[in-house]
């Protein structure tokens, strides 16, 4: 069954004359992990917030779940949140949380809640003020979890935690994306990690998509050749993204996969997530957009026609 | 019967080497080494992605390629356990094959090469090599597959 | 991957039922407890002076002001107690407005502030719920608060009525008394939450709600109130019983001639009457020099005339102004709810 967790076209939002997000049309299909990534200011919050329902577009649509319209009591139903910086009430403690987030939502599975809280070691009747970032963090994405998302969206969850938080939030997050079938759409301007994490990916740069796809897909249709400087703005086989010259020697990071033809006399290599990111960041204007997969709808009535 | 898995598997995130290639190196290399044996069970992707933070789609298409090439098997709602050892090569053919890598080597020191370079340029081989198979370990010849399909 | 079934169909989406707004009765009282607490402290902190000091005023007032015009009375009674009831009843003005905006401005400003309505407007019970079942428990509770409240300030202010001293119209007490206090704390709330949730931030909130509110309050005292209802016109020299006098002014031949004590009325006095129309008085060892002005002007043609309302528009008017200030209340309340609804970020 191919349902698009998250489902935009043409998407932008307007904050008074500057536009977050233009343009925007992505599908990111469910069950997996999607990393969405971008430098500080590519619009990265506002497409969370637009899916989450927190903003309504100033152009386009946005569908969730499979066709839902986001904000609705129904995405509201399946989408749990986790705005940047894990928003948490500091007066109120770790059980009051629980409570509250029971009481707001028709699902919650107050006994995961409360046993994993547990095995982090956060005690129930502190008050979230008192605890550290990185268990206000997790605190933040137990209430999320315990009530039982079809998809989870976390903004920048781990910028502000240091490394060990880091990596046990994580662990936390594709635990239950392995155990519970749980959609992740996560932002982040940290590349390092994202590989190991995510497996489809978007790209978002000044405001527009850059890339969207499967990152086993994307990282097999782009190839790193290293050759002679000389040689390097002449070459026109394939398109290339970006390129770096030293004075003999360039590297071309170009749209072409392993079975295209090297020229001679050069290398090709494949590239890295990391590399690859960088690459396009670098190159506002190169998009690699394999087509977002089309909801039944459309493909039902291409049959027809 | 047994609490865990045999083995344990860990990252190394700067080797430049996918991560679910990663895995399914080391669970050959533990095949190799004898540390995981014929019905021994593979890590749960559960427990794999809660060690390591990895996407667990990474950690089945790990074990489906381990599958595929015939090592583990997957029962539904068990986990993955080890079905066969390592094929072994027959010995005329490692000969053979080593012998073939000597004179390799000794054409390549002759061009010039350091130990580094023919490190270097064997690895890149290597590397366009499994791209072209398609990296999913489909077409294999000799030995294993025969074993494979006595064993079917 | 354990094969996620999400269903795509609308029809199981549709058919969700909205969460019951008794849901958020938890929330609301727990995350406004502390605002609710404090709004109960200080009113029964005041509601402890007042009884204390009002059982004093009572007893003085039983027992010396039957004539109320007896010079025991005035000793005992209004001298020894009148500066401190002005003093208070000044004081009590701004009990609603400290209600209102600090319970009201911070309910949603804090969300704003924080960052947390970020996590309140994702949760299943939507927005619009989350709002409604915060407001309207929060508005009845302020409101409950004071009406019960008022009851205490009408027995306060009851020896001093009785005595004359003050009348129920009077600017001082007529926001304490009858629907009046129990209103505009409700206006002060329903001010303080739209305010929270257009400046966002509680601090500015807070001060935008005491302005705004000092502005209505003091446009109504000085200005609305009395035209709730046309005010009767008297030529008697006096209105009756314990009328509010609006505004004297002197008329010849049926049209308006200059207002009472006016600049118009001293040089027409001048003009017509001269010396001879000042008279001394000695008054209490002070001197007073009344100028005899309406026999003068009397003599010359023109009719002193006074509006006024009568003691008996006193509930009436209260009925109107606590109406117009639930109105305003309900508008503002309203207003607020559609700016959470449509404010997307």
């Amino acid at each position: 069954m191919n349902v698009n967790v998250i489902e935009a076209s043409g998407l932008g939002k307007r904050y008074g004359r500057t536009w977050a997000l233009r343009e925007c049309t992505l599908a990111v299909p469910a069950g997996h992990v999607t990393a969405l990534i971008g430098p500080n200011g590519a619009g990265k919050t506002t497409l969370l917030n637009l899916a989450a329902g927190l903003a309504s577009p100033s152009a386009g649509t946005v569908s969730v779940l499979g066709g839902v319209a986001a904000g609705s009591r129904a995405a509201l139903d399946g989408i749990a949140f986790v705005a940047q910086d894990t928003p948490v009430y500091k007066n109120l403690s770790a059980a009051d949380m629980l409570h509250l987030t029971a009481t707001l939502n028709r699902r919650f599975d107050k006994p995961y809640a409360r046993a994993r809280l547990a095995e982090l070691g956060i005690p129930l009747g502190r008050k979230a003020g008192k605890l550290s970032g990185g268990q206000r963090a997790q605190l933040a994405l137990t209430v999320a979890l315990a009530r039982r998302p079809k998809l989870l969206i976390l903004d920048e969850p781990v910028s502000m935690l240091d490394p060990i938080a880091r990596h046990d939030f994580m662990a936390n997050v594709m635990t239950a994306a392995a155990a519970d079938g749980v959609s992740v759409v996560l932002s982040s301007h940290v590349l390092a990690d994202l590989e190991r994490v995510a497996d489809y990916l978007i790209l978002l740069s000044a405001g527009q998509v850059q890339v969207a796809g499967q990152v086993d897909d994307v990282l097999a249709s782009h190839r790193m050749l290293t050759g002679p400087a000389a040689e390097a703005d002449t070459y026109t086989q394939r398109p290339v993204v970006h390129a770096r010259r030293g004075a003999a020697q360039a590297h071309l990071l170009v749209r072409a996969t392993a079975g295209d033809p090297v020229p001679p006399g050069w290398e090709a290599h494949p590239v890295g997530l990391e590399e690859l990111a960088l690459a396009y960041l670098r190159e506002p204007g190169a998009v690699a957009l394999p087509g977002p997969a089309r909801s039944r709808q459309a493909e039902q009535s291409e049959v027809i026609r | 019967m047994a609490a865990g898995s045999p083995i344990e598997f860990r990252l190394d995130p700067a080797s430049g080497v996918p991560t679910y290639l990663q895995l399914v190196q080391q669970v050959e290399h533990a095949l190799r080494l004898g540390y995981l044996k014929p019905g021994d069970q593979l890590p749960k992707v559960r427990d794999v992605v809660a060690s390591l933070a990895i996407n667990p789609n990474t950690v089945l298409k790990a074990y489906k390629e381990l599958e595929v090439k015939g090592l583990v098997a997957g029962q539904p709602g068990q986990g993955t356990f080890v079905r066969a050892t390592l094929s072994q090569i027959a010995l005329p053919e490692l000969t053979g094959l080593r012998k073939a890598l000597l004179g390799w080597l000794a054409a390549a020191d002759k061009a010039g090469l350091d130990e580094d370079g023919m490190v270097a340029l064997f690895t890149s081989a290597l590397r366009d090599f499994h791209e072209r198979r398609g990296g999913t370990g489909r077409v294999r010849r000799g030995a294993a597959r025969d074993e494979k399909e006595d064993i079917a | 991957m354990t094969a996620l079934t999400m269903p795509a169909n609308q029809g199981e989406d549709a058919h969700l039922r909205p969460l019951p707004l008794r849901r958020m009765a938890w929330p609301a009282w727990r995350q406004h407890r502390a605002a609710l607490g404090a709004v109960a402290a200080v009113l029964g902190a005041v509601a402890v002076y007042l009884w204390l000091t009002g059982l004093q005023m009572h007893h003085a007032e039983a027992t010396y002001c039957h004539p109320a015009s007896s010079v025991a009375c005035s000793i005992n009674f209004t001298g020894k107690y009148g500066e401190t009831a002005i003093v208070v009843s000044i004081a009590l003005q701004a009990v609603p407005v400290l209600i209102g905006a600090f319970t009201g401005a911070p309910v949603l400003a804090r969300e704003l502030e924080t960052g947390t309505y970020r996590y309140a407007w994702t949760q299943g019970i939507g927005r619009l719920r989350w709002t409604v079942g915060k407001l309207v428990p929060l508005a009845v509770a302020v409101t409950a608060a004071a009406g019960a409240f008022t009851v205490l300030l009408a027995w306060y202010n009851q020896p001093f009525v009785a005595a004359g001293y003050v009348i129920p119209f009077s600017a001082r007490v007529f926001g304490l008394l009858g629907v009046a206090f129990a209103a505009w704390t409700l206006a002060a709330f329903a001010i303080g939450v739209l305010a929270g949730m257009v400046i966002r931030r509680a601090v500015p909130a807070i001060a935008a709600t005491l302005a705004v509110y000092a502005g209505l309050a003091f446009t109504t005292g000085l200005w609305l109130r009395q035209r709730y209802i046309a005010p009767l016109v008297t030529s008697k020299p006096n209105p009756p019983g314990s009328a509010w006098v609006i505004s004297g002014w002197y008329a010849k031949g049926g049209r308006f001639a200059f207002g009472d004590h006016s600049n118009g009325m001293l040089s027409a006095v001048a003009k017509l009457c001269g010396a001879a129309s000042r008279r001394v008085i000695h008054v209490n060892g002070g001197v007073e020099s009344v100028l005899n002005a309406p026999q003068c002007l009397a003599q010359h043609g023109y009719t002193q005339l006074t509006s006024y309302q009568p003691a008996s528009r006193f509930w009436p008017f209260q009925w109107i102004e606590g109406g117009w200030l639930l109105a305003l209340s309900i508008l503002l309340l309203a207003a607020t709810i559609w700016l959470v609804r449509r404010r997307a970020t």
